[in-house]
C-alpha cells in the first residue's frame, strides 16, 4: 500500500495526525448526541446517524439552492454558514419529532422496545433517502478553497483546518449551554435523577427534548463538514459514523460530553494512525476497511478492561 | 376416572382454539402445517421455507434474547459461521474443496457455531444492555468484514456455489416442498429443544439473570456458566439455520449476511413478543411473509384490480401538488406496486413497522403469559424508569 520510505517521512505521519484529527472531530461531533440522550434516557439513540445524515443532505440542498459550484468570493462563507444553519434547523426538527413519536411513549417500556424503535427510525430514514435520491451518491459542491498551509513537513489543508477549527467551537458552544444556562443545568438534573429533577420544577419532557435538540444540531454540523471534505453523500452514509460515533461515546465513558470529545478524538487517531503503524509491521498490508476493524476491536478492549470508559461518569455495567 | 376424561375431551370438541388443551395445541399446529404444501403453490412453499428458516434463527436468538436477556445484535455472525462451515467444506469452488457431505458438516456446523457463540461470550461477560448490543453488533460487522477481505479462507465477495444438499438414503431434498417439511423438521426439533430448556433448571437460570443479574449470582445461580450457555445454544441454533440456509440457496456471499439479518431476527423476537415461540412464528410470517407475498404475481394481479384507487390517489397528489412547490411524483400503474415494493419502499414500510409496532405494544404482538403479567402491572411512575439512579 505505502512504501516505507514514505511512511518513514515527518510528513507523511503529520497528514496522518491531521486526517485522524478531522474524523476525530467528525466523530466526537455525533458522539455529543448519543451520550447526551444516553446521560438524560439511558438508550442508545440508534437514529441519530441517520440525522447526521439528514444534516448532511439538507447543507447540500442549501448550497445547491445557493448557485453550488457558481458561488465564488465571499459569497462561498455565506453559503457555508447558511447551509450549517439550515443543517443544524433540520436534524434538530427531526430529532425532536423522532423523540416526540418513537420514543416519548416507550420511555417506561421495557430498554429493548425503543432500542427496537430507534432502530425502525433508522431503517425508515435512510430507506427513505435512498428512495428519494434513486441510491444515488449526491456530490456537494466542489467550492471549498484548496491548498494548505504551515511551515516545512507540517502542512494543513485548509478544509481539513476549518472542519476541525469549527468543530472545536461548537462543542465549546455546547458545553457552554450545558454548564453555563439554566437549560443546561436542567439537563444536567434530570440526567442525574429525573424524578428529582421533576420535583424541583424542571420540566422533564421540554429538557428531554432540548437533549435531542442539542445532540441533533451537533450531529447537522458534522453533517455538512462531512459533506464538504468528503463530498460523496449518500443515503446509507449515516450508519458507520453512527456506530463508529457511539463506539467513541463508549470510549470517552458514556453520559459525559468531554469524555465523547476525548473519545471521538481517540478513535480517529487510533484507527488512522493504528491502521498505518501496523502496516509497518513486516509482512502486513491492511486495506481501508481495516479502519473498522480496528475501531470495532478498541470498543471491545475498552469494554472488558475500562468498562466505564475513559472519563467514567457512572459504571458500564449498569448501562 | 376415564368417564370425566371423555367428557371433558367431548366438551372440548369444538371450542375455540383457546380451549384446545396445551398438550394438542402444538401436534395439531405442526399437523396442520404439514398439509400446507397440498393446498398451496410454489411460490407459497418457497416463501414459507424462508419464513421457516426465519422461525428457526428466530427461536434461537430467542433464547439469547427472550430467555437470559442478553441483546444480541450480531446475531448474523452465528448464521454466517454455520452457513460458511458448508460452503467451505462441501462446495467445489472453496479454496479447501473438500466435497464433503451434508449430514456430516451439519453437526461440525453446528458445533462451530456454538464455539464462536463461546467465543463472543467469553469476553461480553461483564457488560449488559445497550453496551452488549454494540459490542456484538460490532462482531457481526468483523465476521462480515473477514469474510469479504480473506478470499483465502471464504472466496471473498465472489462467493461459493454448488453447495452440498441433504441427501436421506439415496432420496435427495431439491424441491421446495421438500424443502419445507426439512426447514418444518428442523423448526420442530429446535422448538421442543427450547421450550425443554425454557422450563429446566437452566431456563429458570436464565430468568433469573434476565430479571436481576446480581440477584441471581447472590442466589447461587453460576451466572457466567449459564451466560455463555445460552450464547452457545443460540448460536448453536442459529449455525444450524446457516447450514440450512446455505443448502437450500446453493450459494452463499458475504453480501447476504449483513447487519440487516440480525435486525431482522432480531424484530421478528421482539415484535412476536419476547420469549414466546406463537410469537416468533407470527414474526416470521408477518416480516418475512409479506414482503415476499409482495412480489408474487398474484399479488400483482390482485393489485391491477385496484387500478381505480391508483386513480383517486393520483387525483389526491394532484391536488396536493398545486399547494406544495415541486411534485412528489405519481403512483405507477397498481399492477407493480408489490414489485416497487421490493425495494426501497419495503424498507421504508420495515421501518415505520417497527416503530409503530413498539410505541403501540412494546410487549410484542404474542407476549409469553408471564410478560403479559408483567405488562399488567403498573410500574412506578418514575420518568424514564430505567434510568432513575443509573
Amino acid at each position: 500500500m505505502n512504501a516505507p520510505y514514505i511512511a518513514l517521512s515527518t510528513a507523511f505521519w503529520w497528514d496522518q495526525f491531521i486526517n485522524g484529527l478531522t474524523t476525530g472531530s467528525l466523530y466526537a461531533l455525533i458522539a455529543l448526541g448519543y451520550t447526551m440522550v444516553y446521560g438524560v434516557l439511558k438508550m442508545i439513540n440508534f437514529a441519530h446517524g441517520e440525522v447526521f445524515m439528514l444534516g448532511s443532505f439538507a447543507g447540500y440542498g442549501i448550497l445547491v439552492a445557493l448557485g453550488g459550484d457558481d458561488l465564488s468570493g465571499p459569497m462561498i462563507a455565506a453559503a457555508i454558514l447558511a447551509a450549517i444553519a439550515g443543517a443544524m434547523v433540520v436534524s434538530a426538527t427531526a430529532s425532536a419529532v423522532i423523540e416526540r413519536l418513537a420514543y416519548r411513549r416507550l420511555r417506561n417500556a421495557p430498554r429493548l422496545a425503543p432500542l427496537i424503535s430507534a432502530i425502525g427510525v433508522s431503517i425508515f430514514l435512510q430507506y427513505l433517502v435512498l428512495d428519494r435520491t434513486e441510491a444515488r451518491a449526491k456530490f456537494y459542491p466542489d467550492i471549498f478553497p484548496r491548498g494548505e498551509f504551515g511551515a516545512g513537513a507540517f502542512q494543513v489543508a485548509y478544509m481539513q483546518a476549518f472542519l476541525i477549527a469549527s468543530s472545536v467551537v461548537m462543542m465549546l458552544f455546547l458545553y457552554a449551554i450545558v454548564q453555563r444556562t439554566r437549560a443546561g443545568r436542567a439537563i444536567r438534573a434530570v440526567a442525574e435523577n429525573p424524578a428529582n429533577a421533576s420535583l424541583m420544577g424542571v420540566d422533564v419532557n421540554r429538557t428531554i427534548v432540548l437533549v435531542f435538540v442539542l445532540g441533533a444540531a451537533m450531529a447537522g454540523v458534522a453533517g455538512v463538514l462531512h459533506g464538504l471534505f468528503f463530498q460523496t453523500i449518500r443515503g446509507s452514509m449515516g450508519f458507520l459514523p453512527g456506530i463508529k460515533a457511539f463506539t467513541a461515546a463508549v470510549l470517552g465513558g458514556i453520559g459525559s460530553i468531554p469524555g465523547a470529545v476525548v473519545g471521538g478524538y481517540t478513535l480517529g487517531l487510533a484507527e488512522t494512525l493504528g491502521r498505518e503503524l501496523l502496516n509497518e509491521l513486516p509482512g502486513v498490508d491492511l486495506g481501508n476497511q481495516w479502519r473498522d476493524v480496528i475501531a470495532f476491536s478498541l470498543l471491545v478492549t475498552i469494554l472488558i478492561f475500562r468498562p466505564t470508559g475513559i472519563f467514567a461518569e457512572r459504571t458500564a455495567t449498569r448501562a | 376416572m376415564p368417564s370425566l376424561a371423555a367428557a371433558r375431551i367431548r366438551e372440548r370438541m369444538g371450542a375455540p382454539i383457546g380451549k384446545i388443551p396445551g398438550v394438542w395445541r402444538w401436534p395439531l399446529f405442526v399437523g396442520l402445517s404439514a398439509t400446507i404444501p397440498f393446498l398451496l403453490s410454489d411460490v407459497w412453499i418457497q416463501m414459507l421455507v424462508f419464513v421457516g428458516l426465519f422461525i428457526v434463527l428466530g427461536l434461537g436468538l430467542n433464547v439469547v434474547v427472550g430467555f437470559a436477556g442478553l441483546l444480541d445484535l450480531g446475531y448474523v455472525a452465528f448464521f454466517a459461521a454455520g452457513a460458511y462451515s458448508l460452503g467451505i467444506m462441501s462446495s467445489p469452488g472453496s479454496p479447501f474443496d473438500l466435497s464433503m457431505n451434508f449430514w456430516l458438516v451439519l453437526p461440525l456446523g453446528v458445533v462451530i457455531a456454538a464455539l464462536f457463540g463461546i467465543l463472543l461470550g467469553l469476553p461480553v461477560l461483564p457488560l449488559r444492555g445497550d453496551y452488549l448490543a454494540i459490542v456484538t453488533l460490532g462482531f457481526g460487522e468483523i465476521i462480515r468484514l473477514f469474510l469479504v477481505n480473506r478470499e483465502d479462507v471464504t472466496a471473498g465477495s465472489q462467493g461459493l456455489s454448488a453447495i452440498a444438499r441433504p441427501e436421506i438414503g439415496g432420496f435427495e431434498i431439491e424441491s421446495f416442498t421438500h424443502w419445507y417439511y426439512f426447514v418444518l423438521a428442523a423448526a420442530v426439533v429446535v422448538g421442543f429443544v427450547a421450550s425443554r430448556l425454557r422450563d429446566s433448571r437452566i431456563g429458570r437460570a436464565w430468568e433469573a439473570i434476565r430479571e436481576d443479574e446480581d440477584v441471581a449470582a447472590a442466589m447461587g445461580v453460576n451466572t457466567v456458566k449459564y451466560k455463555l450457555m445460552a450464547f452457545a445454544i443460540g448460536a448453536a441454533i442459529g449455525g444450524l439455520g446457516g447450514v440450512i440456509y446455505a443448502s437450500f440457496i446453493g450459494f452463499i456471499s458475504p453480501a447476504g449476511f449483513s447487519l440487516q439479518v440480525s435486525i431482522d431476527v432480531l424484530a421478528i423476537v421482539i415484535i412476536g413478543g419476547m420469549g414466546s415461540t406463537p410469537g416468533v412464528i407470527l414474526g416470521a410470517l408477518v416480516l418475512v411473509g409479506i414482503p415476499r407475498i409482495l412480489l408474487f404475481r398474484e399479488t400483482a394481479d390482485f393489485l391491477s384490480k385496484l387500478e381505480w384507487m391508483r386513480e383517486v390517489l393520483n387525483g389526491l397528489i394532484r391536488g396536493m401538488d398545486a399547494f406544495v412547490p415541486g411534485s412528489i411524483g405519481r403512483l405507477p400503474p397498481a399492477g407493480e406496486w408489490g414489485a416497487e415494493l421490493a425495494d426501497d419502499t419495503r424498507f421504508i414500510i420495515f421501518g415505520a413497522l417497527l416503530v409503530i409496532i413498539m410505541v403501540v405494544r412494546p410487549e410484542g404482538l404474542m407476549p409469553s403469559r408471564r410478560r403479559q403479567l408483567e405488562f399488567a402491572i403498573e410500574e412506578p411512575a418514575a420518568l424514564p424508569a430505567t434510568g432513575a439512579g443509573g
